[in-house]
């Protein structure tokens, strides 16, 4: 059990030749799970009262997480790579995310430009083949503008800055397709490609967001096995101390 | 002597001389061993006339200045055997203009200069000296020009500057920095970094070019780097300028790059380098005699049938030649040995041994590539190549193996070495084929452009040949041809490629067959263009790579112990980034690859240096220019900043300041494989066996499984 705990120091300084990281990763593995059957052995098959049973019960979970961390560990890579096609490093994914918000603006932001007098500066569309007139042209035009501006800055763009918004309509592929698709239907043609790139944006957000969400998964369970495993030292070692001075 | 088509001929002071038209009085006189003296122009920068200095007489209204002067056929002379243009270079009138020149000069120089002062040998005190212009009639300049101390490398004087505008061109056209330029006008006028700023905190990058082009003190060197060689003493400046080879390059740069250049003494029987190793210095002999020979002899790869009971397969080995080794070539005093592997970063070809008790200058590429600058030492270089490595070097081709010496021989007045600087183009897709291309030194990109987009056919390292297929077949080129990095090409023109085919059919044959075998291979690479994975791989140089980081997805955790341990083995700073190339569940993560054609080895001082190993390393007198970095195709090397401490004054003992400063410098970083342990730290640290360090064809390997 002491052996298994070193292996956090062992991480921790990288610099020590003591042996490959990869050979104290096994000897945890492996020791730990022999451990459980040894100590149960020790304890007679029986989990005890008080003490012994507080000990055998932060043993038995520290051993049930570890073998969950041990399959998440040597599942989750797999999956992540196999789903995760823009893959980062975890810890630039807000610095990322900031970069998507800004590409987003500087596809758009030529469509709405507060100072822009014709709004969206396009070709007149075909539908407005019977209203020849410059000012049908331009009003339409102009609230198309409006309406792209608005679908942005409610809806995408909250998305982009938030990490992990997996409650978002946009997380969704298919609700955030919909969305584009009725976004497309009000707006020229010329705004399409922008559209498309936008649509590409949201996609890479929503990938970072899984990689965010798998990453978590991938280590949440440390959070109950290191504490349960530092406690399992101590009350080991009252264990021990009890023991010899009261046998 | 007459003159042929598209040659004049000139007469410089009673010397009958025949070059090409174009040619310039400067380099007519140069090539023909008559010295004209000139400030503003050096020998690989574009001359611009500035200072006036080589002027000469044509016996025209006005002196003409030779650097800039072109020589051109005269179409009005009375007979055909009169020369061209007859040309004075010493005569008094031409004396007394290049003394009241440098009167005038010299009244706005502070003489002695810092360069006068540290090793003698400021040009302009020195013809000063030479014409007696010492003492100037003309007034001082009244208002005082600044001295910028701002650098921590480079010392400015803007007091003894001529405005030559000798660094200027260096920045620009030799380095493509352009942070220096001319800054006023007239009387003020100055050179200026970033048009006003100080040296210091302008975005120059201390490559130093401009120092070593500066001819007076007004840019000097504040600190020498140390020597990066194991053994030898390192020689002064006064020492080497004494020395003829070196008596063309600037005190400046001997000054900061005297770690680059050592003395050592050989005892007889010793070797400097021997054949296949990687030693990467060039020698040149000061006392003694060295013996240079091949010890292999020389062989060509053949394959052979390997037929067993139930298996047939082809096994590769050397067929030596018929032809003996080549005999013992012994050098002597002032000779250069060793420069073309030094120079390519190759293993030598051949093996050097010091026949009696020997004293050698043992110098690195910066070095060579300095004293490559002038024109007369480069023309020596390259007719010691022709006569001692030519043959060598065409022979080390399977295709030219079988020619006979005889007709290598003939060949040598034909070929004809050309130079391209990095980027520039060699030929273009569709120009006309009329000669065939063998590389000497350095890198060739080959692309071809379609209308979907450009395709990168091959980079062709030293050794390789090129043009043979357009020249073959439809007499245009195929593809366009630049130059990697600074190239050398050995250029044989079509009429004597055809000549090499039909005295031997057998490298016709194999010429055929390698055209071929491109032919196909370019085709495969077309029709892998949409196979992402192994387009990828061959166009990010991967196969050419001696130890990739690679890490296997499906087992890695994202743990980051790899960066962990990487940061902690160097001070903090990580020398690699977890991010880069997939390919299928591997990803090559970002970190030097220690690649076997290495395209960062341009530094301007040779801190960065290939290993016996092979491995590519980076010594601590690296200034921080990032050429390296910017030569890295794949990002792998990093500029990381230090404080460093430096005195104010400049780096003779006698003058140095007591005030020191300190100053942040960028220092180039790369992957060392952590050469001082065992076991890469990254490899080591990984605790899911998911990093591995592997050459490219390993990872090929990897990926076919």
């Amino acid at each position: 059990m002491l052996f298994a705990t070193l292996l956090s120091l062992r991480k921790k300084y990288t610099r020590w030749r003591i042996g490959r990281t990869q050979t104290w990763m096994r000897g945890h593995i492996w020791l730990g799970l022999l451990s459980y059957p040894l100590i149960l052995f020790h304890a007679g098959m029986s989990f005890g009262h008080g003490l012994t049973f507080a000990l055998m019960l932060i043993f038995s979970l520290v051993t049930l997480t570890g073998i969950a961390g041990t399959l998440l560990q040597h599942y989750l890579p797999s999956l992540m790579t196999e789903r995760i096609e823009r893959e980062t490093i975890y810890y630039q994914i807000d610095r990322i995310l900031g970069q998507l918000v800004d590409e987003a603006d500087s596809l758009l932001m030529p469509f709405f430009r507060k100072d822009a007098e014709y709004g969206v500066m396009v070709p007149a569309a075909t539908r407005t083949r019977t209203k020849t007139t410059a000012n049908v042209l331009t009003n339409e035009n102009a609230n198309a503008g409006k309406l792209l501006e608005e679908a942005y800055e409610n809806n995408v763009k909250p998305y982009l800055k938030q990490r992990g918004a997996y409650r978002h309509p946009l997380h969704d592929a298919n609700r955030a397709r919909t969305f584009f698709t009725s976004v497309r239907q009000v707006t020229p043609q010329a705004v399409h490609p922008a559209l498309a790139a936008l649509e590409s944006v949201c996609a890479e957000k929503r990938e970072l967001d899984r990689q965010s969400l798998l990453h978590r998964i991938l280590y949440s369970w440390l959070l109950i096995h290191v504490p349960l495993a530092y406690g399992l030292i101590l009350l080991g070692a009252i264990h021990a101390v009890m023991s010899l001075r009261y046998a | 002597m007459a003159a042929h088509k598209n040659q004049v001929l000139l007469t410089i002071d009673g010397l009958d001389v025949v070059v090409p038209a174009g040619t310039t009085i400067f380099d007519a006189a140069r090539m023909h061993g008559i010295d004209i003296p000139v400030l503003c122009h050096q020998q690989d920068e574009v001359p611009v006339g500035a200072c006036r200095m080589c002027v000469v007489d044509v016996k025209e209204r006005v002196y003409a200045a030779a650097c800039i002067r072109k020589v051109e056929p005269n179409h009005r002379k009375a007979n055909a055997e009169d020369p061209d243009l007859v040309v004075e270079t010493k005569n008094d009138g031409v004396r007394a203009a290049r003394k009241t020149l440098l009167e005038l000069l010299m009244a706005d120089h502070p003489a002695p200069c810092i360069r006068e002062r540290r090793n003698g040998d400021c040009q302009l005190e020195k013809l000063a000296r030479e014409y007696g212009a010492t003492q100037t009639p003309y007034s001082r300049r009244q208002t005082g020009r600044e001295l910028d101390n701002s650098s921590h490398i480079i010392l400015v004087d803007h007091a003894a500057c001529i405005l030559c505008d000798r660094c200027i061109r260096a920045c620009a056209d030799l380095r493509h920095n352009y942070v220096i330029a001319r800054r006023g006008k007239g009387y003020n006028a100055e050179i200026a970094f970033d048009l006003g700023k100080p040296m210091g905190s302008s975005s120059c990058v201390s490559c130093g070019e401009c120092m070593f082009s500066c001819p007076t003190g007004a840019l000097t060197n504040r600190v020498s780097l140390t020597s990066a060689f194991e053994s030898g003493s390192v020689c002064t400046t006064d020492e080497l300028l004494a020395i003829p080879i070196f008596q063309h390059v600037s005190s400046s740069f001997l000054n900061f790059n005297q770690g680059s250049i050592v003395k050592r003494r050989v005892r007889q029987g010793e070797f400097f380098y021997r054949e296949g190793e990687g030693s990467w210095s060039a020698f040149y002999i000061l006392e003694g005699q060295v013996n240079v020979f091949v010890s292999t002899q020389p062989a060509h790869v053949g394959t052979e049938d390997h037929t067993s009971l139930f298996s047939r397969s082809m096994r590769s080995k050397l067929v030596p030649s018929a032809e003996e080794s080549q005999g013992t070539r012994q050098l002597g005093p002032n000779t250069l040995f060793g420069e073309i592997s030094c120079l390519n970063s190759y293993p030598h070809s051949a093996t050097a041994q010091a026949a009696t008790d020997c004293v050698v200058l043992e110098m690195r590429h910066n070095v060579l590539d300095a004293l490559r600058r002038n024109k007369t030492f480069r023309e020596k270089f390259d007719n010691d190549y022709l006569t001692r490595t030519f043959e060598s070097h065409l022979r080390q081709s399977p295709v030219f193996s079988e020619l006979q010496p005889d007709f290598i021989k003939s060949l040598l007045p034909k070929v004809r070495l050309e130079r391209y600087a990095p980027g520039e183009v060699i030929f273009k897709q569709g120009d006309l084929a009329d000669s065939f291309y063998l590389v000497r030194r350095g890198f060739v990109k080959v692309v071809e452009s379609h209308p979907s987009g450009d395709i990168v056919l091959a980079y062709l390292p030293m050794g390789s040949h090129f043009g043979v297929t357009s020249l073959l077949g439809e007499g245009r080129r195929l593809a366009t041809c630049s130059a990697l990095d600074n190239v050398d090409l050995v250029r044989i023109a079509e009429e004597d490629f055809e000549e090499m085919l039909e005295v031997s059919p057998e490298v016709g044959r194999r010429i055929s067959e390698i055209r071929d075998e491109r032919q196909r291979d370019n085709q495969q690479r077309f029709a892998q263009a949409g196979d992402a994975p192994l387009n990828e791989f061959l166009r990010q140089g991967i196969m050419e790579a001696k130890s990739l980081l690679v890490l296997d997805l499906e087992k890695c955790t994202r743990c980051d112990q790899c960066v962990k341990a990487c940061a902690d083995a160097h001070d903090g700073v990580t020398r690699l980034v977890r991010d880069g190339l997939r390919l299928e569940h591997f990803l090559v993560a970002t970190s030097c690859r220690h690649c076997l054609d290495p395209l960062c080895m341009v530094c301007p001082v040779g801190a960065i240096q290939r290993q016996p190993s092979l491995d590519i390393l980076i010594d601590n007198s690296c200034i921080g220019c990032g050429e390296c970095a910017k030569n890295c195709p794949y990002g792998n090397i990093n500029m990381h900043e230090f404080e460093v401490v430096y005195n104010e004054g400049w780096s003779t003992s006698a003058m140095a300041s007591t005030h020191t400063k300190k100053a942040i410098v960028s220092k180039a970083t790369n992957c060392n494989l952590c050469a001082e342990l065992k076991e890469p730290s990254c490899v080591y640290a990984c605790p899911h066996d998911a990093a591995h360090r592997v050459s490219g064809k390993e990872f090929n390997a990897m990926l076919v499984k």
